[in-house]
C-alpha cells in the first residue's frame, strides 16, 4: 500500500517538475524555433506575430516584449564572432562588410538581457548608418572596443558576455522572401584586454 | 530475488509514466503561459497608466523602462485602448527623421504596422477600429478623417506603440516634443 503511494507520488513528481522545468529552460535559452541564421547573426522574423510558434508566444508573454512589425524593421543578434568564440565585453572586434538595403540601420552592444551596455560616459554604445564613414565600395568597417579608434568606433565597456544587435528599419528584408540572399557583416576578433 | 525484479519493474513503470506525464505537463504549461502571464506588455502597461494614456517606454522619461528591449537610438511611447468602447484616434503633429506605429492585440502580437512613408505628408494621423465600425465610418466619412490612415483590427483590447528615431543628441528635444504633443483619444462617431 505504502509502496503504491510512493510510486504514484514519484510519477507525479517527475511529471510536474520535468514538465514545468523543461518549459522554463526552453524559454530561457536564447536560441529557439523559427530562427533565421545568416553568418553570425540570428533573427526571429515571426516573433510577436499571430503566426509565431507556441514557444515564441510564451516568451513574448513572459518577457513583455513588443516586437517590431514588418513595416518597422528586423533585428539581428550576434553572440559569437567568426571564429566561433563568444563575444566578450573586454575584447576588441572589427565588424566589416556590406549591409543589406534599408532606410537606415542601428548597431548597439548589448548585455545579457539585450539592453544597451552601460558605458558610464555621455557616448552611447550605439551607432547608426547616417553617422558612419563608408569605404569607397560602400561597405562599412566598425571597430568595437574600450579604447578610442579611428574611423567608426563603437564604444563598449565592462567585462563578461556581450551581444551585438543590428536592426534594419523600413527594409525589404523584413518580408521573409527578401531574406534568402542577404549577406551581413562579419565580426572578427582583434584582441582582448588582459 | 523475484520480488526485487518485480519492484524494479514497477519503479520503471512509474518513471516512464512520470516522463509521459512530463510531456503532457510541458505542452499544457506552454499553452497556458500566454493566458496567465502577469508580466506581459499589457499587464506592465496597465500598472503604469490608464487606458488612452500615452506611456513612454524608453528610460529617458525617468525610471526604469516599462517594456524592455527598445533600441537605444529610439524613443517609444505606448497607449492601451479598448475598441469595445469605440474607435481610437492617434495623432502626432510635427516631423521627425523616422516614425513607425505598431498595433498589438491583448497578448502582445503585432497585428499591423506602418511608418511615415505610408502617411500623407509624413504626418501621423491614424484611427484603429474594428471591421464593424469601419462599415459605419465608410457610409459617411467625416471631413476631418479624410487624410487619416484606417487600421482595421478584429480585436477589442489592444496596444499601439509609436517609435521614433533619435539619430543624435541634437534631435532629443525635437523627438521628445513630438511625443509630448502626440495624443491617443477615444473618437466619437
Amino acid at each position: 500500500m505504502l509502496k503504491n503511494a510512493f510510486l504514484t507520488l514519484l510519477s507525479l513528481a517527475i511529471a510536474i517538475v520535468g514538465g514545468g522545468g523543461s518549459v522554463w529552460y526552453a524559454l530561457k535559452v536564447q536560441d529557439g524555433v523559427g530562427a533565421i541564421r545568416i553568418g553570425q547573426w540570428t533573427a526571429f522574423p515571426d516573433i510577436g506575430t499571430p503566426s509565431a510558434d507556441p514557444y515564441s508566444k510564451a516568451r513574448v508573454a513572459r518577457e513583455g516584449v513588443l516586437a517590431l512589425g514588418r513595416a518597422e524593421g528586423l533585428s539581428f543578434v550576434a553572440e559569437r564572432d567568426t571564429g566561433g568564440a563568444e563575444l566578450k565585453r573586454e575584447c576588441t572586434y572589427t565588424i566589416e562588410g556590406g549591409f543589406p538595403t534599408a532606410r537606415f540601420w542601428t548597431l548597439y552592444a548589448a548585455d545579457q538581457s539585450l539592453g544597451v551596455v552601460e558605458t558610464g560616459k555621455p557616448r552611447l554604445a550605439a551607432l547608426q548608418s547616417y553617422g558612419v564613414v563608408r569605404q569607397p565600395d560602400n561597405s562599412v568597417v566598425i571597430s568595437a572596443g574600450h579604447h578610442p579608434m579611428p574611423g567608426n568606433w563603437l564604444l563598449t565597456d565592462g567585462f563578461g558576455r556581450m551581444y551585438f544587435v543590428l536592426t534594419f528599419y523600413d527594409t525589404p528584408i523584413a518580408s521573409s522572401t527578401g531574406l534568402s540572399d542577404v549577406s551581413l557583416p562579419r565580426i572578427v576578433k582583434v584582441g582582448c584586454d588582459a | 530475488m523475484r520480488s526485487f525484479y518485480a519492484t524494479m519493474r514497477r519503479l520503471l513503470h512509474a518513471v516512464l509514466l512520470g516522463l509521459l506525464g512530463a510531456g503532457i505537463v510541458h505542452i499544457a504549461v506552454l499553452l497556458l503561459v500566454p493566458e496567465f502571464s502577469e508580466r506581459d506588455a499589457w499587464s506592465r502597461l496597465s500598472m503604469a497608466s490608464d487606458l488612452y494614456r500615452m506611456t513612454r517606454l524608453d528610460a529617458e522619461a525617468g525610471g526604469a523602462p516599462v517594456v524592455k528591449s527598445v533600441d537605444p537610438l529610439f524613443y517609444a511611447t505606448a497607449c492601451r485602448f479598448d475598441l469595445g468602447e469605440g474607435m481610437v484616434r492617434i495623432k502626432a503633429p510635427g516631423h521627425v527623421p523616422f516614425w513607425s506605429v505598431s498595433v498589438y492585440d491583448r497578448s502582445g502580437h503585432n497585428i499591423y504596422s506602418f511608418n511615415d512613408h505610408t502617411a500623407t505628408g509624413g504626418v501621423l494621423d491614424a484611427v484603429v477600429l474594428t471591421p464593424a465600425q469601419m462599415i459605419d465610418v465608410r457610409k459617411d466619412l467625416p471631413e476631418d478623417l479624410q487624410g487619416t490612415i484606417f487600421v482595421e483590427a478584429p480585436i477589442e483590447e489592444g496596444i499601439f506603440v509609436i517609435r521614433a528615431f533619435v539619430p543624435d543628441d541634437s534631435w532629443k528635444p525635437i523627438v521628445s516634443r513630438f511625443f509630448e504633443q502626440s495624443s491617443c483619444e477615444l473618437q466619437d462617431f
